[in-house]
């Protein structure tokens, strides 16, 4: 029963608002950077919020030499196909013809694959008046594209993955909307531990920069708009914070069985210790004010890491800078860290790179096990005034060292789906 | 050091256009009756395709609460009613409700919610046609009149997890959950994952969904462009099988320990014995000709239930009547069960291509055909594909030869599932 399999994080990939890879979004994330800035993808010069973390400079084809298969990819694919790329890369090991069945891939992926230009298409004939006469999709000039319908399934993002890097095993596409990420990785940690694969490309991708995605959040009203001060946008647990600041893009990690990743010499960054998961069955936007749901979640990462409150030094907050969020996060982590609350090292990397929706939970997976492995806690930046309810012990003005035994990631989604991921640092492993 | 706990279903769920419930779909099935009809919003004078499996009009009465049905879609109102009725069939809640407030608390916490959910529609963003119209390209315009346009609460309805979450508010489930969007397999992997958590100690109980609403107008477009759409009538394995048909609606089944079904004397209704899940790699569409996904998640099946090829009594096919699909599945039966094939049967011909709801369903009603000694024959076959003989599916009823049935799903990505139950025992 206590022979569970140990499972070692030995790849990370990352395409990120503040880097195109894991190690520049990890040194921009140190050193606080902000990536957000006035939305160019789009004009949004109208919307509410007209600010956003884009990822710059975008270029697959640099990396993804397969032409045809990007045809089918979108931006958030794209942004998928490449940190695992990264993340295969890093882990120096990838699959082949022989090991292809003992791969799996889990992904959470995001909600929305029809492009704004392809929906004014279909407005176009079909809409024009503001309702849909679906006859317009027979007009003969109807441009039909099935490179188009193939790019908006919803688990294309899996299907690309999968056939890109050979994986032949277990695989799965997960949304619990900003739990997605997490759950990944968690229904990753399950799979391996229950013996279905020996590998798992996992992680989570996401783009909602688009004018419908920017319009449904600015609709309930939870972004920043701060448009003038976009750099200081996010700024978790503030007490003047105002909403969260849309970001978008790819986190990726690759998973091994502990003792194989040993043997073969692997660098590992972290144990990927343990998987926390609930439902908070309160309401759809918001978690219970006492934290209940998220501190189910966390206890049960805890446990099934057997690890104690005492041996976490760095939470890795959900921390999405809106007014509920966080201080209902804040009051769950008083309720399982307890006396420790004070010592904990917290920070919220949204105040940088926004919220990846989606990829959020897999991101900042992969960033818990950067700090762990270089010994530094990222800062939380914009950070002026601590919001009184939100008395934790925030990583304030600037990253800090900090030898991290043990690390929590949450990641709280609408729908009341909560994750939480413990990460344990190699040296803390008792093999 | 316990041994492995057994996963039994204790309630099962189901609404499709042939009916919302157990009885009334399962004698439409073994009537030779299929719910495919012409399409409420599809003209047939100018469509090529145009029947379909639909629920009808008044879905909406399938959730009783009004503020509820304005935040959710259609989708959702199939996996909320179906994940109720099998929640009331196990009779779970009345057992809940009679618990001291500590022990309930435990309970709610220790009860998973898993569903497979068919995911965004190109339906959703619809409702921004108006906006679209009045800004006229302009997008400072349209951003500008975004809140005046469209509801505030849009996103909210599209969530692809919307009956994760309502399923847990309606019935005060808190535990381990998780929303699978992965197309056709979706509502397969819901069960195959609910079962995995709760063997593992991480749930007591868990319902597990499939759900979908894939008819629209855009999807049925594309499908047909491809090629993979019938024009009359969904025959699966015929030999002159032309496509699928689109259905919609959900299945649900309740899972928990055996132990604790015996101690709280609930029904059986079958035991889930093993799951199998892998993909081809082959891409979006592409499916490989010898069946090999599935035939690698079936035998992982067997295997985790350490039976057999011999000991499975029926194959509830997934059947979905596309000339690649069936012929590679047929490839793959043969090459584990060949020469002793079971009886095999499939349900698309008479409840439609539900996708993401599809597996929970063929299972719903594989353990009914269990329970009734009967694989129901699958009416629209006139005459079967002689390029995949001999393979036993038949227009007549057959036995099954054992207590085992083994349901097949396989979707987009080179998705292969297999779920392998075995029959309940009833009551004492």
């Amino acid at each position: 029963m206590n022979a569970r399999r140990r499972i070692a994080i030995t790849g990370v990939g990352m395409v990120t608002p503040v880097g195109l890879d894991a190690p520049t979004t990890w040194k921009n994330l140190v050193a606080g950077q902000s990536g957000v800035d006035a939305i160019r993808g789009f004009d949004a010069q109208g919307f509410p919020a007209r600010i956003g973390a884009e990822v710059k400079e975008f270029h697959p084809e640099a990396v993804i030499r397969d032409r045809k298969l990007l045809k089918f990819a979108t931006r958030s694919h794209g942004f998928a196909l490449v940190a695992a790329e990264e993340a295969l890369r890093d882990a120096g090991i990838r699959p082949n013809s022989a090991t292809g069945d003992r791969w799996g891939c889990s992904v959470g992926a995001g909600m929305m694959a029809v492009t704004f230009s392809e929906l004014q298409t279909v407005h176009a004939f079909c809409g024009d008046d503001g309702e849909f006469h679906p006859d317009g999709l027979l007009d003969d000039k109807f441009p039909a594209d099935p490179v188009g319908f193939c790019r908006s399934q919803t688990n294309t993002g899996l299907a690309l993955l999968t056939r890109q890097f050979g994986i032949r095993g277990y695989a799965t596409a997960v949304h619990t909307a900003c739990a997605s990420g997490g759950q990944a990785l968690g229904t990753a940690l399950k799979v391996m531990r229950r013996g279905q694969v020996d590998f798992m490309l996992a992680g989570g991708f996401d783009s909602m920069l688009n004018p419908i995605g920017l319009s449904a959040f600015c609709l309930l009203g939870a972004l920043s708009t701060d448009n003038n001060t976009p750099a200081r946008a996010s700024r978790p647990f503030d007490a003047t914070r105002n909403g969260f600041v849309l970001g978008e893009g790819a986190g990726f990690l690759v998973l091994e069985d502990w003792n194989a990743a040993r043997a073969r010499g692997a660098r590992i960054y972290a144990e990927l210790a343990g998987d926390g998961n609930s439902l908070s069955s309160y309401r759809i936007t918001d978690s219970h004010p006492s934290g209940d749901g998220p501190v189910q979640a966390m206890r049960q990462a805890l446990t099934d890491a057997a690890m104690a409150p005492e041996s976490v030094d760095y939470v890795n907050a959900h921390g999405t800078s809106t007014l509920m969020n966080d201080r209902s996060e804040c009051a769950a982590l008083h309720v399982v860290l307890g006396e420790h609350i004070g010592r904990v090292a917290v920070s919220s990397t949204k105040s940088c790179m926004g919220h990846l929706i989606a990829a959020a939970g897999a991101v900042e997976a992969g960033v818990c096990a950067l700090a762990i492995r270089h010994g530094m806690v990222p800062v939380n930046a914009n950070l002026a005034e601590l919001d009184p309810d939100c008395d934790v012990a925030v990583v304030r003005e600037k990253s800090k060292p900090l030898r991290v035994r043990g690390a929590l990631s949450n990641s709280l989604g609408f729908g009341g789906s909560n994750s939480c991921l413990a990460f344990r640092h190699p040296d803390e492993v008792a093999v | 050091m316990s041994a492995p706990r057994r996963i039994v279903i204790t309630g099962t769920g189901a609404v499709c256009g042939a009916g919302r419930t157990i009885e009334s779909i399962w004698n439409a099935i073994l009537e030779g009756r299929s719910a495919v009809a012409p399409s409420r919003e599809l003209d047939a004078e100018r469509w090529p395709v145009s029947v379909t499996a639909e629920v009808g009009s008044d879905a909406r009465t399938l959730v009783e609460d009004r503020r509820l049905q304005k935040m959710i879609s259609r989708t959702d109102l199939f996996g909320l009613y179906a994940a109720g009725e099998a929640i009331r069939d196990s009779g779970l809640a009345v057992e809940r409700d009679k618990l001291e407030a500590p022990a309930k608390v435990q309970f709610n916490d220790r009860s998973g919610v898993f569903a497979g959910s068919g995911g965004g529609t190109f339906r959703s963003a619809y409702d921004f046609f108006p906006l679209l119209t009045q800004a006229t390209g302009d997008l400072a315009v349209f951003g500008r009149d975004l809140e005046m346009t469209v509801d505030p609460m849009w996103l909210l309805r599209q969530l692809p997890n919307n009956v994760v979450c309502h399923v847990g508010i309606r019935h005060g489930f808190k535990g381990t959950n998780a929303c699978i969007t992965n197309q056709c397999v979706g509502g397969a992997m819901a069960v195959a994952e609910a079962a995995a958590a709760i063997r593992a100690d991480e749930a007591d109980r868990a319902v597990a969904v499939g759900h979908d609403a894939p008819i629209e107008p855009e999807t049925v477009l594309h499908y047909h462009n491809l090629g993979l759409l019938a024009r009359e009538a969904l025959r699966p394995f015929d030999r002159s099988r032309a496509g699928t048909i689109f259905g919609e609606g959900a299945g649900a089944v309740v899972l928990e320990t055996a132990d604790a079904a015996q101690t709280r004397g609930a029904m059986v209704l079958g035991e889930l014995l093993g799951t199998g899940c892998v993909t081809e790699g082959t891409g979006i569409l592409d499916v490989l000709p010898d069946g090999d996904g599935l035939g690698r998640a079936i035998k992982l099946a067997l295997e985790q239930a350490g039976v057999t090829p011999d000991d499975v009594g029926m194959v509830v096919a997934h059947g979905n009547g596309t000339r690649t699909s069936d012929a590679s599945e047929a490839a793959a039966l043969r090459r584990v069960f060949a020469p002793a094939t079971p009886p095999i049967t499939s349900f698309k011909w008479a409840l439609g291509h539900t996708i993401a709801a599809s597996a929970t369903l063929d299972l719903v009603f594989a353990l009914k055909a269990l329970q009734q000694g009967l694989v129901p024959g699958v009416a629209t076959l006139n005459e079967l594909d002689p390029a995949l003989a001999p393979f036993p599916v038949s227009s007549k009823p057959q036995k099954p030869r054992s207590q085992l049935a083994l349901v097949c799903s396989r979707g987009f990505g080179g998705m292969n599932v297999a779920l392998l139950v075995r029959a309940g025992r009833s009551r004492p």
